[in-house]
């Protein structure tokens, strides 16, 4: 089996996370690839609908939830809109994982804050239950998540429930004027809402996920609050085809988007050249 | 034995005939009615008498067919190993069941008689990539099953610069050994073990007393002279172009030098070195199908383009500037090789006249020139000295 082929997997749930974000979970058909494959948090893979092709998302699961894997994705190109058509109990290809991860391990005993806009939100829901399913291990976690309006919410059962936890701090907001009248939660881009949180930068890391401008806005608050570059993880996409460092085209200067990301401290991010 | 063989001209011919005889593929320079090859697109330009015009690297029919008499094939001898487009699984649907079938990635051995240095060079340079952490099988396959015989460059023209990108006329980089044009034939000097099997498999055409000092030298001259013919196109200082263009990204000499360029991705297509590739299904029928690496260009615009509509590389210079970028500091900072072996394909098939031999003299120029942020210490001698 060359590098390129994909493993097969079965879709065996569906969650619609917005009008156009559906949500896979996938089984591996294989048992010796179901019970062998490992993951960690930040790495992706390739997905692929035959006769489609394939597509690049993050691993959305938590490598603490063994035996599926879940991607999500908006239908906006010809492979996710033909992945978007798939049912439970269709075959969707796979490959990885791949790339490099969120350094979890090194954060045990730290504070933990999560910032993310939109879709953004399916990295570092990988890493948030990555980090509340050994909850112990770490220090105070805050979770601040905003989209355009309430319909444009992902994981919102998730949202509910890390809001509902005591061992969570969750801000939720959505931009001005995508409120609805029976919103509680903040109303504002999330860069301000960021600011307000005001989540002590000592002992701490943050992992920042979203649109560029998000991530671009969000980082000098961050540093603001005294975040230093090497305490603020992202992690970045580009097109990719082949995911193994081979195709040529996620470079960004001399960095590799697939291999030697995709996540990155902010410290790392400032030092690429400007082509993403 | 002696590592230097003769063969004489009527031998070469007679190993090929041998090799085709043995059910081997054997890959060599064939003169090409222009009016077939793959850039019968220039067909309107085409005399219509059908007469053998062009070179190009074929899977001989006969042994007469081998041409050695021209210059560099029209397309480099990367097409043999990363083909224009190759299966990479096949699949078959019923229902909600989908089988993947595997394709072959071992493949019969064959023989490239007089290949081009720089198209043996270029294999060599692409291996890494091919095998940086996760390894290409099918890209291995290939370089396993084959076994190259470069030819000293007879015939060097002004787009030739592999000297200056630490390559060579006479070089054996990538290949399994060299012929090297002598009075009657060539001087054959294996480089690996696959090229001393190939001459010990084919004991009858080479004779084993090549004398130091006729043939030998005889060989040694023309090597040097083919050498020293290319080095006089450009010479560069490859760690410097390197480091220029690391540290100069935003540089408006890298602007400046892609204004000419249109994207029409010809260099990528003809460089034995650009290996980027695109992945692609092609449905066969209902419920099956094939996945395809297909070469790609990253001077199409698409090469880049997200799904969002966003374009990291949205503009041409800045596409062309990732070319130079990839080739010269990139390539070379990640693998210690330039990803050019100076071929000059770009150069001669380019419409809008770009010419990497100018673009390089001018980084390289641009490079040896103290700048603002040049480090101090490093110009004091030469200012001392003058």
């Amino acid at each position: 089996m060359n590098i390129y082929q994909p493993l097969l997997t079965t879709v065996t749930e569906v969650v619609d996370e917005t009008a156009d974000t559906r949500t896979l979970r996938l089984e591996f058909q294989d048992e010796a690839v179901r019970e062998e494959f490992a993951f960690k948090a930040g790495q992706f893979g390739e997905y692929s609908v035959f006769g489609a092709g394939e597509s690049t998302f993050c691993i959305a699961s938590s490598p603490t939830r063994e035996g599926y894997i879940e991607c999500s994705f908006k239908a906006i190109g010809k492979v996710t809109t033909e992945l978007r058509e798939v049912n439970v109990g269709d075959t969707v290809g796979f490959r990885g994982p791949y790339g490099n991860w969120f350094p979890v391990d090194d954060w045990k005993g730290k504070d933990v804050v999560f910032v993310a806009g939109g879709i953004g939100l399916a990295p570092v829901r990988c890493v948030i239950w990555n980090v509340l399913d050994r909850r112990d291990e770490f220090g105070d976690v805050t979770i601040v998540y905003g989209a355009r309006s309430v319909d444009d919410l992902v994981y919102k059962r998730e949202l509910e429930e890390w809001g509902s936890r005591a061992d969570v701090k969750m801000v939720t907001t959505v931009d001005p004027g995508g409120d609805t009248p029976d919103w509680t939660g903040e109303v504002g881009y999330v860069t301000p809402v960021v600011e307000k949180t005001a989540p002590k930068a000592d002992n701490a890391v943050a992992v920042v996920c979203g649109p560029p401008i998000v991530v671009k806005l969000t980082l000098p608050v961050l540093e603001k609050l005294g975040f230093s570059d090497d305490a603020v993880f992202t992690t970045l996409e580009n097109r990719m085809k082949c995911g193994l460092g081979k195709c040529g085209r996620c470079n960004i200067g001399p960095v590799y988007v697939c291999k030697d990301g995709p996540v990155f401290t902010a410290a790392q991010m400032k030092a690429l050249p400007a082509e993403f | 034995m002696s590592d230097r063989y003769f063969i004489s001209d009527a031998d070469l011919r007679g190993l090929a005939a041998d090799l085709l005889g043995a059910g081997t593929e054997v890959i060599a320079p064939v003169a090409t009615d222009i009016c077939q090859s793959p850039s019968a697109i220039a067909a309107s330009a085409c005399s219509l008498d059908h007469s053998l015009v062009d070179i190009d690297y074929r899977a001989l029919g006969t042994a007469d067919q081998l041409d050695l008499s021209r210059g560099l094939p029209q397309l480099s001898l990367k097409g043999y190993f990363l083909p224009e487009h190759e299966a990479l699984c096949r699949w078959k649907q019923k229902g909600t069941t989908t089988e993947v079938i595997e394709v072959p990635t071992e493949f019969a051995p064959r023989v490239v008689l007089a290949a081009k240095a720089c198209d043996a060079a270029a294999l060599e340079v692409v291996d890494k990539v091919m095998n940086w952490d996760y390894e290409d099988e099918l890209w291995n396959g290939r370089r396993a099953a084959t076994t190259i015989v470069n030819l000293t460059c007879p015939m060097i023209d002004d787009s030739c610069f592999c000297t200056a990108v630490g390559a060579a006329p006479d070089d054996v980089k990538g290949a399994d050994g060299l012929l090297t044009p002598v009075a009657g034939g060539y001087v054959y000097e294996p480089a690996t073990d696959k090229g001393r099997a190939l001459a010990e498999a084919n004991k009858a055409r080479f004779s084993g007393d090549v004398e130091a000092d006729t043939l030998g030298r005889e060989a040694d001259d023309e090597r040097a002279a083919a050498r020293e013919r290319v080095a006089a196109n450009l010479e560069i200082d490859a760690a410097s172009v390197r480091d220029w263009i690391d540290t100069h990204f935003e540089d408006p000499l890298l602007s400046q030098l892609a204004i000419r360029c249109n994207g029409c991705g010809a260099c990528t297509s003809v460089c034995p070195t650009c290996h980027c590739f695109d992945i692609v299904d092609e449905q066969e029928g209902v419920g099956r199908g094939t996945r395809r690496r297909c070469w790609d260009t990253c001077q199409a615009p698409t090469f880049t383009l997200h799904a969002s509509g966003h374009n990291p590389r949205d503009d041409q210079h800045v596409r062309y500037r990732q070319r130079i970028n990839h080739k010269f500091a990139i390539y070379p900072l990640k693998f210690g090789e330039v990803l050019c072996t100076g071929c000059g394909r770009c150069t001669r098939v380019c419409h809008a006249g770009q010419d990497l031999v100018e673009i390089l003299e001018a980084i390289d120029i641009a490079a040896r020139r103290p700048g603002d942020d040049a480090d101090p210490a490093a110009d004091e001698p030469a200012e001392a000295a003058s």
